[in-house]
């Protein structure tokens, strides 16, 4: 069941009926009565959405606390394939984007997303080990707005993604 | 120039040259010679002519005077006179048309046709009335038609003119004096009279009828010269013309010859010296073809022979002479067999040399091939040890980071970030004496310290290592080794890490609900382990490289799996180092067996 149809579904179901409880939605919907509780959270929620791509857990993990502590919404995803789905669903607004993922890797999903009219706008910052000129160039060519070695100053992390959502938000 | 052209040039020039030069001036004297003759034939056969009609004309004047000095003449006899003219007439058939007897008026008072009339206005009776003979013009018969002239010669009677005796001459006889003429079969011969009128022609039709008084011959002749020249004639035919002039009858004998028929001897001697100096000239082309061609076909093997040296396919040319060329040739000859022999031989050594060299090719080839791949994979360890290293580093740095701003008031979250820190420590330095160790095998300084040791004891222990991935995994681990297992002589910390590694791959390859089996026996000499698992299996292509250091048989499967690569090089290494070496079978998607044997301890 798509997640957006769930957001959907968790509106009209409040609309309808404006005392309907978390637990009687989560079983209408068949999900979690945490994660309805999440959802109507964010849903009125104004702070960015980040989403963060990376398979290794011990870092996902203290980046997401640290965001979440800066102000974000933070969705995450293990792999290429769970990120485009979560891109869809969430519609984040902005992607930090780990190139060495297993199966599809980062290049791909950041082309995949910047050939997508509906995705294309979502700004995508990429977080790599690989340093190299040559990486950097192949990123941004195709299409990423910005590139962040690892391992990073997570001040300096901070200020690209302010930087970047300003710039996107511009525009 | 082809040396043969030149020698034929050569003979020519100098055969030719004199050659002609006779030719032309024997042929020049001849020529004139040949001229001078027939000219000299010609003017004599015109003036014998000439002389001819002279004397025939004599004895027509002699007849004449006798007869008019005759009885019958001065007396007018006229039937005796007719006798007597009858003899003449007889013996000179033909060449008297008639005689006849005119008075001193004129008057016609005996003929012999019996003919009367008056002439006294003839220019004859004037002139022989004078009282001498007279020769009239050629005119045409008044009877036959023929031309004629008429003698007319004063009848004396007592000293004094009585009358006057005339005979009409035909000009007839005349053809048989002059057929004696060569005018070959083009000529001409003709008598004009002072005008240039024609009185005597072959074609007696132009007789009187035709003036060519503008005929070269004729205008000479009618101005009373005699002579040879060539000319063009009325006819427009080049000729050779005799012209003679005989006074007493005012007549031009003229005989003209077709100047190539004239000169016909002129032209055959012509012939022959074109056809002899032809032939002198073939003679000398065909000798100077022969004398070249000896002189140069030598010259010319010796050419085709150096040809043939440089093209690579010589044939000893024959030496066909002893003199300078033949010598030449066979100087030539030995020093040809000798170059080959040595070209032979350099040739050889230059297979020789050439097989070398592509030998040498191949093996750079190969050794460069050898380069790239270890260049490929100096990359690949920089990329991947990076990213090995980096991303631990990173992990540590973003929770120590987060460690100072914010979790500061919550405990849960402060030991969740430390985990984190600690665990990628050790993630580091696992790395790191993965690298050490390897770089150790790679440089041959894997030192190692022996001692007895349990198989046993060493199997659970690293059994005990991977519990916890093993129980996430849901892979059963089990350990199949007899109580009485004798003792090994290894370096024990190093065999846990080769065991521990093999575990490690087994537990990596291996799906969720699997299991391995970790075994050792006793062998004669030795102690096989085994370590069997029922994970994704080897392809059979790949099954030699998975011992290098990096390599991963899925490329894609790194990020999956994660680590270094160096896993089975390392235990490899630690195995050869024990002076054994680690076996592996395996069947795709039925799973892997990796075994080695291990020196049992003395008793």
């Amino acid at each position: 069941m798509n997640k957006d149809t769930i957001d959907d579904k968790i509106i009209e179901l409040l609309k309808h009926d404006g005392t309907i409880s978390n637990l009687e939605i989560s079983r209408k919907l068949g999900i979690s009565e945490e994660d309805v509780k999440t959802r109507i959270g964010n849903l009125s929620d104004t702070r960015p959405k980040v989403l963060i791509v990376d398979d290794e857990m011990d870092t996902l993990l203290p980046l997401k606390r640290s965001l979440e502590a800066g102000d974000y919404i933070v969705v995450e995803a293990l792999n290429g394939q769970e990120a485009l789905n979560k891109v869809r669903n969430e519609i984040p607004d902005i992607i930090l984007l780990d190139l060495m993922l297993p199966g599809m890797d980062g290049y791909e999903v950041c082309s995949r997303l910047k050939n997508n009219a509906l995705t294309r706008n979502i700004p995508i910052i990429m977080l790599t080990a690989r340093d190299d000129v040559k990486d950097r160039v192949k990123g941004l060519e195709i299409g990423a707005d910005d590139y962040v070695a690892k391992p990073f100053n997570l001040h300096e992390l901070k200020a690209r993604i302010k930087s970047v959502l300003r710039r996107s938000r511009n525009m | 120039m082809r040396i043969r052209t030149e020698l034929i040039i050569f003979f020519l020039i100098i055969s030719v040259v004199p050659l002609s030069a006779v030719v032309y001036m024997s042929y020049d004297y001849s020529r004139e010679a040949i001229r001078d003759t027939v000219m000299t034939n010609l003017l004599g056969a015109t003036e014998n002519s000439g002389n001819a009609i002279d004397n025939w004309m004599d004895v027509r004047k002699d007849d004449i005077r006798v007869i008019s000095r005759s009885e019958h003449a001065i007396n007018t006899e006229k039937d005796e006179l007719r006798e007597y003219l009858a003899a003449y007439e007889s013996e000179y058939q033909g060449v008297y048309e008639e005689f006849f007897l005119l008075d001193l008026d004129g008057n016609i008072i005996f003929s012999t046709l019996n003919r009367t009339g008056n002439a006294s206005k003839e220019r004859y009776f004037t002139e022989a009335a004078k009282g001498k003979l007279y020769i009239s013009d050629v005119t045409l018969s008044e009877i036959t038609g023929y031309p004629g002239v008429i003698l007319a010669n004063p009848v004396r009677k007592n000293g004094s003119i009585s009358g006057i005796m005339a005979a009409r001459v035909s000009m007839e006889n005349l053809y048989r004096i002059l057929e004696n003429i060569d005018i070959g079969k083009s000529g001409e011969i003709f008598i004009v009279n002072k005008d240039g009128d024609i009185i005597f022609h072959n074609n007696r039709s132009e007789i009187l009828h035709k003036n060519i008084n503008n005929n070269f011959a004729v205008k000479e002749v009618t101005y009373e010269k005699n002579g040879i020249n060539e000319y063009v004639n009325y006819k427009g035919e080049k000729v050779l013309g005799s012209y003679y002039w005989l006074p007493l009858y005012r007549w031009g004998l003229v005989v003209e010859k077709n100047i190539d028929e004239a000169y016909s001897g002129v032209f055959n001697l012509e012939r022959q010296m074109v056809s002899i100096s032809t032939i002198a000239l073939i003679a000398v082309v065909l000798v100077a073809i022969i004398i070249s061609r000896r002189i140069t076909g030598p010259i010319k093997s010796l050419e085709e022979g150096a040809t043939g040296l440089l093209s690579g396919n010589f044939k000893p040319i024959p030496v066909s002479s002893n003199n300078e060329i033949g010598r030449l040739t066979k100087i030539f000859d030995d020093t040809a067999s000798e170059l080959l022999e040595i070209r032979k031989k350099l040739e050889t050594k230059i297979d020789i040399a050439n097989k070398d060299l592509e030998q040498k090719n191949k093996e750079l080839i190969a050794a460069n091939e050898e380069l790239k791949k270890l260049d490929e994979l100096k990359s690949d360890f920089i990329s991947i040890v990076s990213h090995e290293l980096k991303t631990p580093l990173s992990s540590i740095r973003i929770s120590a980071e987060y460690l100072e701003s914010e979790a500061k008031n919550n405990p849960e979250v402060q030991k969740e970030m430390f985990d984190i820190i600690l665990r990628n420590i050790d993630r580091l330095t696992r790395l790191i004496n993965d690298i050490l160790d390897q770089s150790k095998i790679e440089a041959g300084k894997m030192g190692l310290q022996l001692e007895r040791a349990d198989i046993r004891e060493i199997v659970n222990a690293v059994i005990e290592y991977n519990k916890l991935l093993s129980l996430k995994k849901n892979i059963s681990i089990t350990a199949d080794i007899p109580g009485n297992i004798s003792p090994v002589i290894v370096d024990r910390e190093k065999l846990i890490i080769v065991m521990n590694n093999l575990l490690e791959n087994a537990l990596k390859f291996t799906p969720d609900g699997g299991s391995i089996v970790l075994s050792a026996k006793d062998d004669t000499d030795n102690i096989e382990v085994r370590m069997k698992d029922t994970g994704i299996g080897i392809e059979k292509d790949k099954l030699e490289k998975i011992f290098d250091k990096f390599y991963q048989v899925d490329s894609t499967s790194r990020r999956k799996i994660g680590g270094l690569g160096l896993g089975l090089s390392i235990a490899s290494g630690i195995i050869r180092a024990h002076g054994s070496e680690i076996h592996v079978e395996s069947d795709v998607g039925c799973g892997s067996t990796f075994s080695f044997r291990l020196k049992k301890a003395g008793k």
